[in-house]
């Protein structure tokens, strides 16, 4: 306490001191010279340098004078544009100084959407061209080519155009048969859009332009890798009763299960490679139009090789529609998991934990009939 | 210090532990497919086994008529049997799922035909879904005559239909129309009727006068129609299987056409002319009154009954130019819902109530299209030089109209459509036809 107050006292004591006699420590401001490189010509220059006569240097304050008057000037107050009349003609380049500029905020723009997977969760009613990913696809109208009435290129690996669409109006069967066990053929007529008649000759914009593209989910980080034991040598009660709160947080009233050892999550890419092996096989073509209404939430148990294991197959939920219709859909749905996953899925091997347990939001707003 | 240390080490922790712990909650992987394929679903049809001699011919056709009726839907696509790996050889033999899987067949169907003593015939058939191994429902068994066997194939095909899609089928109806002969500027018309899918006419009049309209009943087994019989049109109802008619209302000075029942058959709506003022009135079948339900002084026909038989949509050209109207069964206030470009005729509620088909003509083209009830989402489903009259399937999914070529050598033709707008086809007809009415499906 004591010293506390000596060098409070001695600190006081200096301030008081210095407030005091501090005004005798003032310094003469330095003297300034200042010269205006402006005005000085060539001959005074010369003059300036050669004699260094003391008559110069008592006329050197003089033009010390205007010197406040041209720091001003200097100042971007006397520069007002709108004053000069030459800045009129200004603009007309400064068009096409943002025509160039234009796209240059849509490629950051492009990047940032690339790697933000942390926005919120888009809403499951828009989701986007799955084709068109990229959210620069948007301000461009060209894209989004209308399902050509010519058949789609079906990219499944099973796809060898039958030769022969099923004619069934012409009785041939002789023609039909030199067709020997081919392998499984998808339809020539396959698309994802529906083209009438009546649209056909229309051959100019397409009315409708796909909605934006959903955003990708956001990816749940890794799993905890080890869950960082708080500290074992900690006797404190206060601690335990924390690390107690932690364990509790951490495992709620599940019994106790064997944890699985998970690889790293799944790339976005990984799944999306999934989920078009899925859609390469998701035919709607035979649903009626309340089939067409149903989403349906399938769920699938996946083997280690990829195959998804029929027998688990499940409808775990569905909604806009009757149960009839519900079946429907999952019966497409199943279909669908089944067939394109009857050589295995895409899926990388070593994080077989992250894909073992599947569910699938079959969503058919898009396919419906319009 | 060891207690603060400690503390903040829990609270470090807490943090780290509770995001790892949220994800290990989130559970399975979680995908959303909703960009999927609109094909044709591949199924397999290998011929039905015949369980004795005589009915090798039978199960032959049979199969041939249930393949072309689904194929003709546009929603299925056969396989050809020339790649088959497994043959059926007995109806119950267990399927080998992996030979069917191999060709893609999403479906198989296996029957067999056998001709009883009493010469009628009995189908069996079994629908699986390869893919899954599993059937899809139960097998069903048809008893019939032999002169029955068409139908029973389309019965078959009508249950697959209905299995794999969800909707009702189609197959077992028929279509009355005006079978059209001779040229152009002098047509013989008559009644006709036959089945959906062209097989089994039979003409229900003669060609002494001009025939236009018919439309089925309710029950399939009586037809309205409209005759230039007396020299004016005049609605007639006929009876299907005696061909036995009568005119329906014989107002002298007046002409009476664009007759269509009332869902529960015991009335009929029908445009009247008199003094060159055209209304709609409702009359009922058994001859008894007669109510007028429009009156101005505009031309309003063509009235069709929603399915419950609560309103009517009909045709008007009270705002100068022809459009469709809504209103109560009985009368009143009608409500326009058409609003596009060009001119609307000939509406057709839909049997699932959902959607109105019309005729539309723009620029210089008729289009059939179908708009909901509210005049929302039109949708032309074709276009060209004459198309007209649309008329829906049993389950409200597939339009028959009328599409006539142009030109002196042109002729009416029968088509259909998917409301999708996808799979036009002409329907077989041996001769020019027009006109169609689809019955309900056959009991």
């Amino acid at each position: 306490m004591t010293t506390g107050t000596k060098v409070s006292g001695i600190g006081h004591l200096i301030l008081i001191l210095w407030l005091m006699i501090g005004g005798s420590f003032d310094s003469d401001p330095l003297p300034l010279e200042s010269v205006d490189v402006s005005v000085i010509s060539g001959e005074e220059f010369a003059a300036l340098i050669a004699p260094p006569s003391p008559d110069a240097t008592t006329e050197t304050p003089a033009p010390a004078t205007p010197e406040p008057e041209t720091a001003p000037a200097v100042s971007p107050r006397p520069q007002p544009a709108p004053d000069r009349p030459a800045p009129t003609p200004a603009p007309p380049p400064a068009t096409p100084d943002t025509t160039p500029e234009q796209p240059a905020p849509l490629a950051p723009r492009a990047e940032v959407a690339d790697d933000a997977p942390e926005t919120p969760e888009p809403p499951v009613a828009d989701p986007g061209a799955a084709l068109d990913q990229r959210p620069d696809a948007e301000p461009t109208p060209a894209a989004a080519p209308r399902v050509a009435p010519t058949p789609a290129p079906p990219p499944p690996p099973e796809a060898d155009i039958a030769p022969v669409p099923s004619p069934e109006t012409r009785p041939s069967e002789t023609a039909e048969s030199a067709t020997e066990a081919l392998p499984p053929a998808a339809p020539e007529e396959a698309t994802t859009e529906i083209v009438t008649e009546a649209e056909q000759p229309s051959g100019g914009a397409p009315g409708t332009s796909p909605r934006p593209p959903a955003r990708p989910r956001p990816q749940p980080p890794a799993t905890a890798e080890t869950t960082p034991e708080p500290d074992a040598p900690a006797p404190d009660p206060l601690a335990d009763a924390v690390a107690a709160a932690v364990a509790e947080a951490v495992e709620p009233d599940t019994p106790p299960v064997p944890p699985r050892v998970s690889g790293p999550p799944l790339t976005q890419g990984e799944r999306d490679a999934l989920r078009v092996s899925v859609q390469q096989c998701w035919n709607v073509g035979s649903l009626s139009s309340e089939a067409l209404r149903v989403t349906v939430v399938v769920g699938v148990e996946m083997l280690p090789d990829g195959r998804p294991d029929s027998a688990t197959i499940r409808l775990i939920d569905f909604s806009g529609g009757s149960d009839a219709a519900a079946r429907q859909a999952f019966e497409a749905a199943r279909r669908a998991v089944i067939r394109c996953g009857a050589r295995g899925y895409d899926l990388p091997a070593d994080k077989y934990e992250q894909w073992r347990d599947i569910e699938m939001t079959f969503n058919p707003e898009r396919m419906r009939i319009r | 210090m060891t207690r603060l240390a400690a503390l903040a080490l829990a609270i470090l922790s807490l943090i780290l532990v509770l995001p790892a712990a949220a994800q290990d909650r989130s559970g399975p992987l979680r995908i959303e497919i909703t960009e999927g394929v609109i094909e044709p679903l591949p199924f397999a049809l290998p011929e039905f086994v015949a369980e004795n001699g005589g009915a090798s011919g039978f199960a032959r056709d049979i199969t041939r008529v249930i393949a072309a009726d689904l194929s003709g839907t546009g929603l299925f696509r056969e396989i050809p049997p020339g790649a088959f790996i497994s043959r059926v050889t007995s109806f119950d033999s267990p399927v080998q799922y992996a030979d069917w899987k191999a060709i893609n067949a999403q479906a198989l169907i296996t029957g067999s035909v056998e001709t009883r003593s009493d010469g009628r015939l009995v189908i069996k058939f079994r629908l699986f879904d390869v893919f899954s191994e599993a059937p899809l429902g139960e097998g069903l068994q048809f008893v019939a005559g032999q002169d029955s066997w068409r139908r029973i194939a389309h019965k078959v095909a009508d249950a697959v239909y209905s299995r794999i899609t969800g909707e009702g089928g189609y197959f077992d109806s028929r279509v009355v129309f005006v079978s059209e002969t001779g040229p152009k500027n002098a047509r013989a018309k008559r009644l006709a009727v036959m089945d959906y899918d062209g097989a089994n006419v039979e003409f229900l009049t003669d060609s002494s006068a001009i025939v236009l309209a018919p439309r089925f009943s309710p029950t399939g087994d009586r037809v309205l129609y409209t005759s230039y019989e007396t020299g004016f049109p005049r609605i007639y109802l006929l009876d299907v299987a005696s061909v036995a008619r009568r005119a329906l209302e014989d107002q002298v000075g007046t002409m009476t056409f664009s007759p269509r029942f009332s869902p529960d058959g015991r009335t009929v709506v029908y445009s009247l002319s008199q003094n060159g003022n055209t209304d709609i009135y409702r009359m009922d079948v058994g001859g008894g009154s007669v109510r007028r339900l429009t009156e101005t002084p505009s031309i309003e026909t063509a009235p069709s009954f929603s399915p419950d038989g609560s309103q009517i949509v009909f045709e008007s050209d009270r705002s100068g130019t022809q459009q469709l109207y809504i209103m109560s069964a009985n009368g009143g206030e009608a409500r326009r819902i058409s609003f596009g470009p060009g001119r609307y005729g000939t509406p057709v509620w839909s049997p699932r109530g959902d959607l109105i088909a019309f005729t539309k003509q723009n620029q210089g083209r008729f289009h059939i299209g179908v708009m909901r009830t509210d005049g929302s989402e039109e949708r032309l489903l074709t276009a060209s030089f004459l198309d007209e009259g649309p008329t829906w399937s049993p389950n409200g999914r597939v339009i028959m109209f009328t599409r006539e070529t142009q030109g002196e050598t042109g002729a009416p033709a029968l088509y259909t459509v998917d409301i999708s707008g996808r799979n036009l086809r002409r329907v077989p007809t041996q001769t020019a036809a027009s006109d169609p009415s689809w019955s309900p499906l056959l009991p």
